[in-house]
């Protein structure tokens, strides 16, 4: 399992490398680079007409001139150094400082979502394939059906509305109005709690119709395996057996599609945060490319992609321990 | 002698969505302490859905006949009645494993990928026997070596899949033992076997069989395996039984026309020169068993009129044997 573990981690690490060299390729593409944009931006409306020396001089000053290498290595030491991920054009601030907040939000209901969405599925799964052809089984795949048939946003405002009606009127947003701009404390996290739930189960829903699918469908295969069947024929109680034996690899597809679903989730969330009144990074990496802020959106992109890279190193690591046979076949 | 296991008019259903279908029927057979009863029968005539009967492993959708008896005498001499046991009680958990232990014909398929061998031994060591962990592990291990694993203490650690065929169904057969079962029953243990590996399993369970003193019910479809290893046989035709005796005794002088058929389609060496006789026509489906004597559409002695009307009784032809057929019911067939 070490080695195995050690092997995943520098596989991870290499695709971050390659990555990240790909996201900063990304940042070069737009015409003109930062100085031009400096420039420009500095000296518009002041009646100061800028030379080309001038720009080239901010270019040189900010260390633009040196060739492309240099520059991205410059980078993302900076960021794998010393989390600095540079200046942030549009804002004139650092980049830090334009996405930090919502770097933690968007965790925070990126997580939420998936814990929601596998605590329920994966044990409504596992109960559906137990009881197959009984009415519960047969409730659930209503559900199921109807869990993916609905539009996120359409669910979004009708939880919007019934929130609105039990919860009173502050529900949108991450935060209620007290805290929005407060320094962050307990309160202020609880606060963020009670309003993470509603996006989360949003975003939810539709995973949790097709993983609860996912994970009966295996299940029942599972059940029907010989080596259940010997372990129950050696007395293991029965509520033990369905956890030790099939539940362990009905997980399986669940697991290893987790990477997946922090993809889809990171799609399916600028959608949803429009209708919820949140600001998220999706939105902000939108404007980021509007304003040609590539600093911004470039940290914004490999924090997306060092999340999804994580994720599955995570999902392999996972895997191996609930099913050895992958590890042995590594 | 003293009686194991007796089984009384043992009929199975199915729900299927075909409708109910019923590939057992009124199956009646005994098991003594310390002997082996051989179930032999072709393919899908009911041997395994009736021994699974025994440890109540059938699926929901099976039902037992009204009359179904099932009797066993457990270590401590009480007497469970299988068929009234509820599925999730601490007796039926007792019985599984601990009074009974299963084999099956797949041994790579019986363990789990996902443990090693050692889990799923120590699991059922510590399961019947009060030891801790330490203990069933020497237990395992000695379990092992006495099944025939060299290097068990390096084999204890490995995975099913890292083990030959032979090794597999060696390993499954210290798993059912090792729980300390007085009934082993051994679903065709040998047929996915190698010819010669499956010469030296068979020889390791009887003598193991001996050596514990336990009774077996081992079920094959080949009469040949019968006579090495069988004290008794059973012979079943399409979810009835139609011949019990010695199986010495049945096998010299077969009285069910099936039987006959059965061993006369049986290679020896005398007849290895002589052409075999299998028996003619196919075993027809249990969703559409034949009326009466479920072997007459392939009998050659049946008697016209009555075989395929009148379901036969089982009579004892001389004492210690029991046939199904009408050849041998001179007072029923009067009657009929
Ligand atoms: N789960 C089940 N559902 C419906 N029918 C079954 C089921 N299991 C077994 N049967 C029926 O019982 C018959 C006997 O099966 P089995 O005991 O496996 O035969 P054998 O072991 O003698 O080859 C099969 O032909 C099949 O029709
Ligand atoms: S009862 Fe009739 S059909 Fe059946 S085996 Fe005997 S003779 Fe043949
Ligand atoms: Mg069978």
């Amino acid at each position: 399992m070490l080695r195995f573990t050690v092997e995943r981690l520098i596989g991870m690490v290499v695709t971050m490398a390659l990555v990240s060299l790909m996201v900063f390729i990304i940042m070069e593409i737009p015409p003109g680079d930062y100085a031009d944009r400096y420039a420009f931006r500095k000296y518009s409306g002041t009646g100061i007409s800028v030379t080309a020396a001038d720009v080239q001089a901010i270019r040189v000053d900010l260390g633009l001139d040196r060739p492309m290498l240099i520059r991205y290595f410059d980078w993302i030491g900076g960021i794998v150094l010393r989390g600095d991920f540079g200046q942030a054009f549009a804002f004139e601030t650092s980049v830090n400082k334009v996405i930090g907040d919502k770097v933690w939000l968007t965790s925070g209901i990126l997580f939420a979502t998936l814990i929601l969405t596998y605590l329920i599925s994966i044990p409504i799964g596992i109960y559906a394939a137990v009881r197959r052809g009984s009415a519960v089984d047969y409730g659930l795949t209503v559900f199921s059906y109807l869990g993916l048939a609905l539009p996120n946003f359409l669910l979004a405002l009708v939880m919007l509305y019934f929130a609105n009606r039990w919860f009173g009127s502050d529900i949108g947003g991450l935060f209620s109005a007290p805290y929005r701009d407060a320094p962050w404390s307990l309160p202020r996290v609880w606060d963020m709690l009670k309003h993470l739930w509603l996006p989360a189960v949003v975003l939810a829903w539709s995973a949790v119709a097709y993983q609860i699918q996912t994970v009966r469908a295996t299940m029942s295969d599972e059940l029907n395996k010989l080596s259940v069947t010997a372990a129950r024929a050696r007395g293991v109680p029965e509520g033990r057996l369905l956890l030790k034996y099939p539940a362990r690899l009905a997980i399986n597809p669940i697991v290893s599609t987790i990477g997946f679903d922090v993809n889809r989730i990171f799609s399916e969330l600028p959608i949803v945060a429009v209708v919820l009144g949140l600001t998220e990074l999706g939105q902000l990496l939108l404007r980021a490319y509007l304003d040609l802020d590539m600093n911004v959106a470039g940290a914004i992109l490999l924090i997306l992609t060092f999340a999804i890279v994580f994720m599955n190193f995570l999902s392999d690591i996972l895997l191996a321990w609930l099913d050895p046979r992958i590890k042995l076949g590594a | 002698m003293s009686r194991l296991l007796s089984v009384e008019n043992l009929t199975i259903s199915f729900r299927t969505d075909e409708g109910t279908i019923t590939p057992v029927q009124d199956v009646t057979f005994a098991v003594d302490k310390g002997r082996t009863l051989g179930l032999v029968g072709e393919s899908g005539s009911g041997k395994s859905v009736s021994t699974k009967a025994l440890m109540r492993l059938l699926p929901r959708t099976a039902s037992l006949g009204a009359d179904t008896k099932m009797h066993y005498t457990a270590k401590d001499g009480q007497v469970m009645r299988i068929e009234t046991l509820s599925d999730r009680s601490r007796e039926i958990r007792a019985l599984r494993g601990g009074e009974m232990g299963m084999i099956f014909q797949e041994p790579m398929a019986s363990f789990s990928p996902v443990y090693t061998i050692g889990n799923q031994i120590i699991e059922a060591i510590r399961l019947h026997r009060p030891m801790s962990k330490r203990e069933a592990r020497a237990f395992a291990i000695d379990m092992l070596d006495k099944v025939g694993i060299s290097n068990a203490g390096a084999r204890i650690d490995q995975y099913a899949h890292e083990l030959s065929g032979g090794m597999r169904q060696r390993a499954m057969i210290a798993v059912a033992l090792s729980a300390g079962p007085a009934l082993l029953i051994a679903d065709e243990p040998t047929t996915a076997l190698d010819v010669t590996i499956q010469a030296q399993v068979l020889d390791l369970m009887r003598d193991l069989q001996r050596e514990l003193g336990m009774g077996m019910i081992f079920i094959t479809h080949d009469l040949g395996v019968i006579a090495q290893v069988a004290d008794d046989v059973a012979v079943m035709y399409l979810g009835s039984i139609v011949e019990r005796g010695p199986a010495r005794d049945v096998i010299r002088a077969p009285k069910h026309p099936y039987t006959q058929g059965l061993l006369a389609a049986l290679p020896s060496l005398d007849t290895l020169s002589k052409r075999l006789t299998p028996i003619p026509g196919e075993i027809p489906s249990p969703n559409a068993r034949p009326s009466g004597c479920p072997f007459h559409t392939r009998c050659a002695q049946k008697i016209a009129g009555l075989c395929d009307r009148k379901i036969p009784r089982e009579v004892v032809p001389e004492p210690g044997r029991a046939v199904r057929c009408w050849l041998y019911d001179e007072n029923g067939r009067a009657v009929a």
